[in-house]
């Protein structure tokens, strides 16, 4: 085979095509992405947790971030609560301990809540959740650690195959409030969209993989 | 009453208990479903309205901002239109509001023979006789170009207050003066096709939904009925159409 059939046919998706790794192979001041794969503990929406899979599979290699590595998915347990928060919890922190920096994608909200308390065991110290939509975050100072959530149901009707709301962001809008989000952004969760999985998903997918750019982006950048 | 649709659905719209008009209190709003089908042209699905409404709310965890009862759907056997009548009638006496889920445009002219002295505010592409014969002013939101003349005549001599969609964009409602209080009759049709596909009329260059919705939001008129017709959830498959009618909907109930 040649290179091309190599590219096509061997590589695993992942991540805006970023390698695929393990927690061994991640060092401080990584990226690390990983899929979420659970979306029935807060704000249940079934289908959310489709989004990683979806993302994966419309990345295309050529323009991969520099400094991320796809992880996979983390471990849930989405019918035993306890399990599943505590697991969460242990994997995100184990992440955050070698001092590299996590998004989770996809699932619902509750990976946000993991994601702050393993922060939180990390850093000694509450970290803050900033929304995309902003808020709190123009008076950050630049070395604070921040979480920050990006929730795609705040995209606009136009932008999303099956609306929850009239208006919102634009994934333009979306993308700069992440480009300026302030402060040290040591995790993200980019989460809240049911992909639709045929050819009406391919916009909404298009957007949240640009969104998914930028906060990895944002991610790499680090202390804003 | 119909209330098949009770034995599917614990909840009826935006989450408010199914129950009958007797439980309803002063100031609640009675939510009321009139599946009627439109009678002619080719596109057609009204009936569907109510229960896929009834159903979107429940997915979206809508919070409505009153109380209520929903009180099912309305059979449509026999003289349902004065049954209908009746039960508005009643319901506006007791100080109840109702909120009636339609159908196809006959739902809206029997709610307002029901209330012939109070003025209609009409988000409707196109002006129809019965609302211009009537004795107070109608205000109609999002008219297009395409009335007969004979009605435009009629808009003009009554000097009726009228914006289409375009004003309406543009920021052209602040203008209008509302009535104290009103009927508000929604016709799905008077949003462009383009943007949410689930109406009964063609409407090219009408009305987009957040403007509709804004429009309505900044309405301070207390709405004596409110009453949604045109809406045919089966042709829009994204539920734009219906995320549209609940938004203003609750838009009207947070103002009037």
């Amino acid at each position: 085979m040649g290179d091309v059939a190599q590219t096509q046919f061997d590589s695993i998706p992942s991540f805006l095509g970023v390698p695929v790794g393990d927690l061994e192979d991640l060092v401080s001041g990584q990226v690390a992405m990983a899929g979420y794969f659970c979306d029935n503990l807060a704000r249940p929406a079934a289908g959310q947790r489709y989004l990683a899979r979806q993302l994966r599979y419309a990345s295309r290699p050529g323009k991969a971030p520099a400094n991320a590595i796809d992880l996979g998915d983390v471990n849930v347990f989405p019918l035993e609560r306890d399990k599943h928060f505590s697991a969460v919890i242990a994997q995100s922190a184990a992440v955050l301990e070698i001092g590299a920096r996590m998004v989770l994608v996809g699932g619902d909200s509750s990976g946000l809540k993991a994601l702050g308390i393993a922060a939180q065991k990390v850093t000694g110290a509450d970290v803050p959740v900033i929304p995309v939509t902003g808020g709190i975050a123009a008076n950050l100072f630049h070395t604070q650690p921040v979480i920050l959530s990006v929730d795609l149901q705040e995209l606009a009707a136009n932008w999303v195959s099956q609306p929850r709301r009239l208006t919102g962001l634009s994934p333009a809008q979306m993308i700069a409030q992440i480009d300026t989000t302030s402060g040290n952004v040591v995790a993200a969760a980019v989460f809240g969209l049911a992909p639709a999985l045929d050819s009406r998903g391919s916009t909404e997918t298009r957007a949240a993989l640009a969104i998914l750019q930028a906060v990895t982006d944002r991610l790499e950048k680090g202390a804003g | 009453m119909n209330n098949a649709q009770k034995r599917f659905m614990t909840t009826g719209y935006g989450g408010l208990p199914f129950g009958e008009f007797s439980q309803c209190e002063a100031g609640n709003i009675g939510v009321l479903g009139v599946p009627s089908e439109v009678d002619s042209g080719p596109r057609i699905g009204t009936s569907l309205a109510p229960d896929e409404l009834r159903k979107m709310t429940g997915q979206l965890g809508t919070d409505l901002p009153a109380n209520g009862r929903d009180l099912g759907n309305l059979d449509l056997s026999g003289d349902w239109s004065g049954v209908l009548m009746q039960l508005v009638t009643q319901m506006v006496d007791h100080d109840i509001v109702p909120v009636v889920l339609g159908g196809a445009s006959d739902v809206a002219s029997a709610v307002l023979r029901a209330l012939p002295d109070l003025p209609v505010v009409a988000a409707m592409p196109l002006a129809r006789r019965d609302l211009i014969e009537r004795p107070a002013n109608t205000i109609w939101v999002g008219l297009n170009g395409g009335q007969p003349a004979d009605v435009w005549d009629q808009i003009s001599q009554r000097t009726m207050a009228w914006r289409t969609a375009r004003q309406l964009d543009e920021g052209h409602a602040d203008t209008l003066d509302m009535p104290e209080c009103a009927v508000l009759w929604i016709d799905i049709s008077v949003i462009d096709l383009g943007h949410a596909a689930g109406a009964v009329g063609l409407n090219p260059g009408g009305m987009k939904p957040e403007t509709l919705v804004s429009v309505i939001g900044a309405m301070s008129c207390s709405w004596q009925a409110i009453v949604i017709t045109g809406l045919a959830p089966a042709r829009d498959t994204r539920g734009m159409s219906e995320l549209a009618a609940i938004e203003t909907l609750n838009a009207a109930l947070r103002n009037g």
